[in-house]
């Protein structure tokens, strides 16, 4: 279990994250808005690429490349004086920590992913055993606002009391290295007690609580029937524990839960009442931030509008 | 068939679990050999509920070192939620072993029409160092979707703008991931890979419309054609 | 005794065995007899020298003869080698005195040729003589042994223990921390057995042996009170124990009037929380002691507020909130540690709802909701659906209404129950266990057995790995299964509550590989046992051995189940292992027996063969205080004593002492080198093997008819420690061409501490012998791999005779 003190505040290389910049960039200037005002010491570098995580979870690319590519970032993190990896997306998360621990592991992919860069004259990528650490270089942006969280309650302008909000932690934060995450991947709460920093009422338990999104990667293309029933089951269970705010922490639930619950309310004939936003987005709300020039809401599928108008944001 | 060679992902070893073992997708304390087929990992996996598909069913195939498993369409209905990574008790991980069984069944040229619709993934990321939805998808969506997202999508540059964001999420990668992407052999599978698609295109085995809609074809001795059964509990 | 060989020699015979052909038919006696006479040694044969005729023949020689020395020639050491040194004692002689040289394992049988084995014969008799030459008399190490024993907790597991020991003569203190004793088997209930097919009241087997317990005169029993301390060795330990004030005097009569009138209430631990209790209480109505006791966290009265009620409403005046902790100091010879188990917490597998939805119970809550005296009355009700009951301070005796049908205002009875098997146990998951917990499997069958007596109508689904009913428990199982309690096989993924507080247990039928969904009113999870935290505690405080999950570890889980990692310490019941009543109840006589043995072994006669100091050398350096058993230690004037009772002899100290103040008894120097030279011819192979499970290995080789050539010479020693390159480069120089150290592998405490020394002290040997470094070889002996050891044996003979 990763222990709160131990997330750092400093020297945080903001990962971008290819659907948070292509579906809700909101996430990304909502999560930036936040960390500058809890003073928080992080960088955006453009030279970083994605980590693969779509290509690789669509079996396109072999491990070896995500290896590589991931030993690019590493580099680029640490060449930029930024070498704690903090991800916006739960994929980017889990595919940087594994490339990690299987760079410092496998000298066999080491010396392989180094004999390419050479081989192109990239020596400044080169990366050495142990130049990374899976456990302490890697965290998910919302570990950040966890660690933070005392400095939100402070730092609330409006208030959310009495607000239903349920939370959906991402399976590729609490599943794939689920030994190195906070709390129990079992109970998930980080999203839970920040919400509640922030003065929502968070919906602790609700039936398929642990329940994945449902895009599957893949899935979504391939076997989008069962995969849009997957989505629906949440959906359905959260309209019955009564939530009108449904809070993530990874863009591909975004897309999954935001843009496709218009999709199963017309296809399978329900009605659902809650609306969605990353918990960066709320934390950046609580604190007073702009719904569009910050959260950028207006790139949402399901109107926001009716609750900012309850709430009395707008 | 000269199958492809993907020797980190699918180390050539005599059995199938060996390889699943020895992949460098695998994390070295698999407990695939301790498997009890408790079926914890089947109960809490999300395909096996909506769709015929059971990871326990995937493990003990490949446990007897049956290679019809990768014959087999179960393999592509996995969502990779890891779900069965966390439940099974004996540190054994469907979800990896399935990744390894789909590489394996790709180097054999089966499946690979559903690799299709994701390649471009592969082209776009060596150019631009971002990912983004196929086209193919894209178009979906746009059917799903409608007008709002479409217009969404048309206005991002400028959303992006007015929130103090470039108007493209711009990377830099000074053409180093097209060299990696390259090096690795991203190119090569491609290629082989479309080569692949085309031969099944040519003998009539593909479908050019993605959207299966096939009913579940029973293997492995499952019930077929299992309804949907929603959030009520079936009474025993 | 060291001066002049030929005088020496005089008062030295050797006594050769035939072993009716099994030494005579190899080795040639006569030749050996003729041999040994030329050099003026007296020698004796006989059939048997293990017969009584035998020791008679050896008794009657040495007092004619007034023998001094006597070396045998017979079979191994470790098979009659105590009776030959009681043989020789009651003759008067020092068994420092005696030699046994092994003919017959090590010679006769794995030497086909006649004249290789006679002549081995030959040289292994000689060294023997030749290390009696500088033989020193071995004092008898003898201790008092206390004759009193410490029993630590009052389960079914220290109660068995206690009364065994009791019975049999010692005096016996039983400690138990809570207010009475009994452990978990007072609250389960009923007991599954396994020759009945019927459950039996837990009550009714316990309370009378906790009666008896209270009134037996050779036992003291401690109870409220805690072990803070143990100091001393085996077989005189001193105890510090800490006695908690209980507020109230012995001459209570448990009538209760003190809780009726008490106002505060306290979460009731023995209900598992499900019914409170008074400030002032007995822990169940059958408790022993039968005196209440006050729970100080919660009287007013002890925590500054006035009230005294409990005292005003005593007619006995034995209420006393003046009782003060008071520190009680007992010296026991032996020590058993019975401190039990608990359940494990099941909320740390939140997918199965445990301390979430409130229907969600495991099977000690069950138990207690289905006790005749636990929160329902032993009526079956959902947890959602009965308020807390205060605590009925009548004694509710269990005989009464153990066999009283139900009320049938059976509304609320849960018609729906699923069990899930498990819980905790053989998962490897963080925060499970890997181990079997070997009572769930039985527990969720007799549960299910009782719940259908009772309300046949009520579903129970049973969801399972494997069903563990081992032995005769197959039978109990067979006889549940025909009541009609469904089972699935699958390990459940989640428990969902439904708005209306009713429960789905989602799991893989895996035989026919259906998910199902189990709807339930109630859901039951068998926990898995662990250690309790006075059994952790108490492992610490007494500086147990404990395996990875916090059970106490035995000395060797088949030949010394009961022993603990500590002489004098014992262990038994669920403190050790997972275990039901049964296995509980036949381990605590074991180690009463065990306690006993070693109690009444008294003065105790320690094994000689053990480091001994030299006071004039030692220069109090502090160097040996390394040993890895820690018997060595300085004492108040800053003298290196040795503690008798727990050197093992193995040797370590002799190299660690550079003054060379330090030796093993009987495994000196010169008495080493004596029979180096002795034994010895040019081209050999020399062994040392250690004294252990090594030898017995190579004495298996002879038991196995295997062979190695008879240039292959060896000597017993206590562990490779002992032989340092002194001796090692005497061995060369006598003709030896290879030698080579057999040790045990490390598979019992003694040999995990030891072995790795071994493998260092080797190593340092090689490195500093420098070019004969590879003349020196290293072996594990494992008891089975007798071929192994032949085949090195006789590889390094060949090499021999062929540098030779
Ligand atoms: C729900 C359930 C049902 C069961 N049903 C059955 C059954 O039907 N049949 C069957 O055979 N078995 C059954 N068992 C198993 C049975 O309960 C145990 O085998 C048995 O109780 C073990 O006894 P014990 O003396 O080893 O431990 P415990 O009963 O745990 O006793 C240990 C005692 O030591 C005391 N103690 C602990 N630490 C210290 C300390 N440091 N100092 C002093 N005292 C201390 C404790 O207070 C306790 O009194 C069941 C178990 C459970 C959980
Ligand atoms: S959960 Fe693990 S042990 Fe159980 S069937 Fe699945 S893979 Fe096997
Ligand atoms: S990762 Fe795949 S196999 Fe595992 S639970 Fe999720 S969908 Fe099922
Ligand atoms: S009233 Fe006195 S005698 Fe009666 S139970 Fe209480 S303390 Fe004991
Ligand atoms: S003094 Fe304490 S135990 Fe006695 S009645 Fe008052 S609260 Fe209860
Ligand atoms: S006894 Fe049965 S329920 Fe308990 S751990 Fe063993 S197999 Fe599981
Ligand atoms: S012989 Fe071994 S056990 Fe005895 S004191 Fe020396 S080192 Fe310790």
């Amino acid at each position: 279990m990763k222990a709160i003190e131990s997330i750092p505040d400093r020297k945080l290389l903001l990962f971008k994250s290819c659907m948070v910049g292509q579906e809700y960039p909101g996430v990304e200037t909502a999560t930036r808005y936040v960390f500058d005002r809890l003073g928080i010491d992080y960088c955006v570098n453009d030279e970083q690429s994605c980590c693969t995580g779509i290509g690789h979870y669509t079996d396109i690319f072999e491990g070896l490349t995500t290896a590589a590519i991931a030993a690019r970032n590493f580099a680029v993190a640490r060449k930029c004086g930024y070498p704690n990896i903090t991800c916006l997306c739960s994929t980017c998360y889990a595919v940087n920590k594994e490339a990690c621990e299987l760079l410092n592991t496998n000298a066999e992919v080491r010396d392989k992913v180094n004999s390419i860069f050479k081989e192109k004259g990239f020596d400044d990528l080169v990366y050495e055993k142990g130049d990374m650490d899976s456990r302490t270089n890697f965290y998910h942006a919302v570990e950040i606002l966890l660690s933070k969280v005392g400095q939100i309650k402070e730092a609330k302008k409006f208030d959310f009391s009495g607000v239903k909000a349920a939370s959906h932690h991402a399976c590729h934060y609490y599943k794939v290295k689920y030994l190195d995450v906070v709390g129990s991947p079992e109970n998930p709460q980080l999203i839970d007690t920040i919400a509640e920093a922030c003065g929502a009422s968070p919906v602790r338990w609700y039936e398929d609580r642990t329940l994945t999104c449902g895009m599957g990667f893949s899935q979504l293309h391939l076997n989008k029937n069962t995969s849009l029933q997957v989505t629906k089951t949440k959906l359905d269970s959260l309209q019955r524990a009564g939530v009108e705010l449904m809070l993530h922490m990874c863009p591909n639930c975004h897309i999954q839960y935001d843009r496709y619950q218009p999709v199963i309310e017309k296809e399978f004939g329900v009605k659902y009442d809650m609306v969605h936003m990353n918990i960066a987005q709320f934390v950046a709300l609580s604190m007073g931030a702009d719904p569009y020039k910050v959260c950028g809401f207006q790139t949402h599928s399901v109107p926001l509008e009716g609750f900012l108008e309850k709430t009395g944001i707008l | 068939m000269i199958p492809y060679v993907n020797e980190y992902d699918t180390p050539n070893c005599n059995t199938l679990a060996e390889t699943a073992k020895k992949s460098i997708r695998t994390p070295e304390s698999l407990g695939l050999d301790r498997c009890i087929q408790c079926g914890a990992c089947t109960a809490s996996c999300p395909a096996a509920r909506f769709s015929d598909y059971s990871p326990r069913q995937i493990v003990k195939k490949v446990l007897e070192n049956d290679h019809s498993v990768l014959e087999s369409k179960m393999i592509w209905s996995c969502f990779y939620c890891y779900s069965c990574n966390v439940r099974c008790p004996r540190n054994n991980s469907p979800v990896t072993i399935v990744q390894v069984l789909r590489q394996m069944a790709i180097n054999e040229g089966i499946g690979v029409e559903k690799l299709a619709y994701f390649l471009e993934i592969g082209e776009y990321l060596a150019e631009n160092g971002a990912s983004k939805v196929p086209e193919t998808g894209i178009r979906n969506m746009e059917k799903d979707l409608g007008e709002r997202w479409i217009g969404i999508k048309r206005n991002l540059g400028s959303t992006r703008s007015e929130m103090g964001l470039s108007s493209r999420d711009f990377r830099n990668t000074n053409g180093e991931v097209q060299a990696i992407l390259e090096s690795t052999g991203y190119f090569e599978r491609e290629k082989w890979i479309k080569i692949k698609i085309e031969e099944k295109r040519i003998h009539g085995f593909v479908k050019t419309n993605y959207s299966d809609k096939d009913k579940k074809n029973g293997e492995f001795g499952f019930e077929s054609d299992r309804k949907y059964t929603g959030q009520e509990a079936i009474t025993v | 005794m060291t001066d002049g060989t030929t005088e020496g020699l005089n008062k030295a015979a050797v006594f050769i065995c035939h072993c009716s052909g099994n030494i005579s038919e190899h080795v040639d006696i006569d030749t050996v007899k003729k041999t040994l006479k030329a050099e003026g040694i007296s020698v004796y044969d006989y059939e048997y020298l293990c017969s009584s005729q035998g020791q008679a023949l050896i008794k009657n020689k040495i007092i004619e003869g007034h023998l001094d020395r006597v070396v045998i020639g017979s079979c191994t050491p470790s098979k009659h080698g105590t009776l030959f040194k009681k043989c020789v004692q009651e003759a008067g002689l020092n068994r420092a005195g005696l030699e046994i040289a092994n003919l017959r394992e090590q010679c006769a049988w794995v030497h086909p040729d006649r004249a290789g084995a006679t002549e081995k014969a030959l040289s292994l008799l000689k060294a023997k003589l030749k290390r009696l030459e500088n033989v020193e008399p071995l004092e008898d190490i003898k201790v008092d042994i206390v004759q009193q024993a410490l029993v630590i907790g009052g389960g079914i597991a220290g109660i068995t223990a206690a009364l065994n020991l009791a019975d049999n003569g010692i005096p016996t203190f039983l400690v138990e921390k809570d207010s009475s004793i009994g452990g978990q088997m007072a609250k389960i209930g009923k007991i599954f057995s396994p020759d009945k097919l019927a459950e039996e009241c837990a009550m009714c087997s316990l309370s009378p042996l906790m009666n008896e317990v209270a009134a037996h005169p050779k036992i003291t029993l401690l109870t409220w009170t805690e072990v803070e301390n143990l100091s001393g060795s085996a077989g005189n330990f001193t105890v510090r124990l800490k006695k908690k004030p209980r507020y109230v005097k012995d001459n209570c009569t448990a009538c209760g009037r003190c809780s009726r009138v008490c106002p505060v209430l306290v979460e009731d631990e023995f209900n598992c929380g499900y019914m409170d209790k008074k400030a002032i209480s007995l822990r169940f109505s059958q408790s022993v002691p039968k005196v209440y006791c006050i729970d100080p966290n919660h009287c007013l009265q002890l925590n500054g507020e006035t009230c005294g009620k409990c005292a005003a409403a005593c007619k006995n005046g034995a209420i006393d909130f003046s009782q003060k902790e008071e520190i009680i100091e007992l010296n026991v010879g032996a020590v058993i540690v019975a401190t039990g188990f608990e359940e494990y917490d099941a909320s740390q597998k939140p997918q199965y709802g445990y301390g979430i939805f409130e229907n969600v119970m495991t099977q000690m809550e069950l138990a207690r909701v289905l006790g005749i005296n636990g929160p329902t009355k032993g009526e079956l009700l959902r947890v959602s659906d009965f308020s807390k009951a205060s605590s009925d301070p009548a004694p509710a005796t269990c005989d009464s209404r153990c066999e009283s049908s139900s009320n049938d205002s059976c509304a609320e009875t849960p018609k729906r129950i699923v069990m899930i098997q498990c819980v905790g146990s053989r998962d490897e998951k963080e925060g499970g266990n890997r181990y079997c917990s070997r009572y769930c499997c039985m527990a969720a069958l007799k549960h299910a057995s009782l719940i259908k007596k009772r309300y046949p109508e009520t579903e129970i689904t049973i969801c399972y790995i494997d069903v563990r009913a081992f032995g005769f428990y197959e039978n109990y199982y067979r006889a549940v299964q025909e009541t009609g309690v469904n089972f699935v096989r699958g390990r459940p993924a989640e428990v969902i509550e439904k708005p209306d507080k009713s429960l789905v247990v989602r799991v893989e039928d895996t035989l026919n590989q259906k998910i199902k969904e189990l709807p339930a009113d109630l859901v039951v999870l068998s926990a898995a046992m662990i250690p309790s935290p006075g059994t952790k505690k108490i492992a610490s405080v007494l500086n147990l051995s404990q395996d990875e999950s916090g059970f106490i570890k035995e000395k060797h889980s088949k030949l010394k189940p009961v022993d603990s990692s500590l002489d004098g310490i014992f262990v038994c019941g669920t403190a050790q292992s997972p275990k039901d009543v049964t296995d509980t109840i036949a381990q605590s006589g074991l180690a009463a027996v065990r306690a006993r043995a070693f109690i009444t072994d008294s003065p105790k006669t320690l094994d000689n063969e053990i480091a001994t100091i030299n006071q004039l050398l030692c220069t109090r350096c502090g160097g040996c205080l390394k040993c890895p058993f820690d018997a060595l230690s300085l004492n108040e004037s800053g003298r290196v004593v040795l503690d008798p009772l727990i050197c093992t002899g193995c040797g370590y100290c002799t190299e660690l002492c550079k003054e060379g103040a330090v030796k093993v008894a009987g495994f000196t120097k010169p008495q080493l080198k004596a029979e180096i030279e002795g034994v010895l011819e040019e081209g050999d192979m020399l062994g040392f093997v250690n004294s252990g499970i090594a030898s017995l290995t190579c004495d298996n080789i002879g038991n196995s008819v295997l062979t190695y050539p008879s240039n292959v010479k060896l000597i017993r020693v206590p562990t490779s420690l002992v032989v340092d390159i002194d001796l090692v480069m005497h061995a060369f120089r006598h003709g030896a061409s290879s030698v080579l150290f057999v040790e045990d592998p490390p598979d019992n405490p003694r040999a995990e501490a030891i072995y790795p020394l071994a493998v260092r002290h080797f190593e340092k040997l090689k490195e500093k012998l420098g070019d004969s470094g590879n003349r020196i070889h290293f072996k594990k002996a494992y008891v089975p791999n007798i071929k192994g050891l032949a085949g090195t044996f006789t590889s390094l003979a060949r090499e021999g005779e062929m540098i030779k």
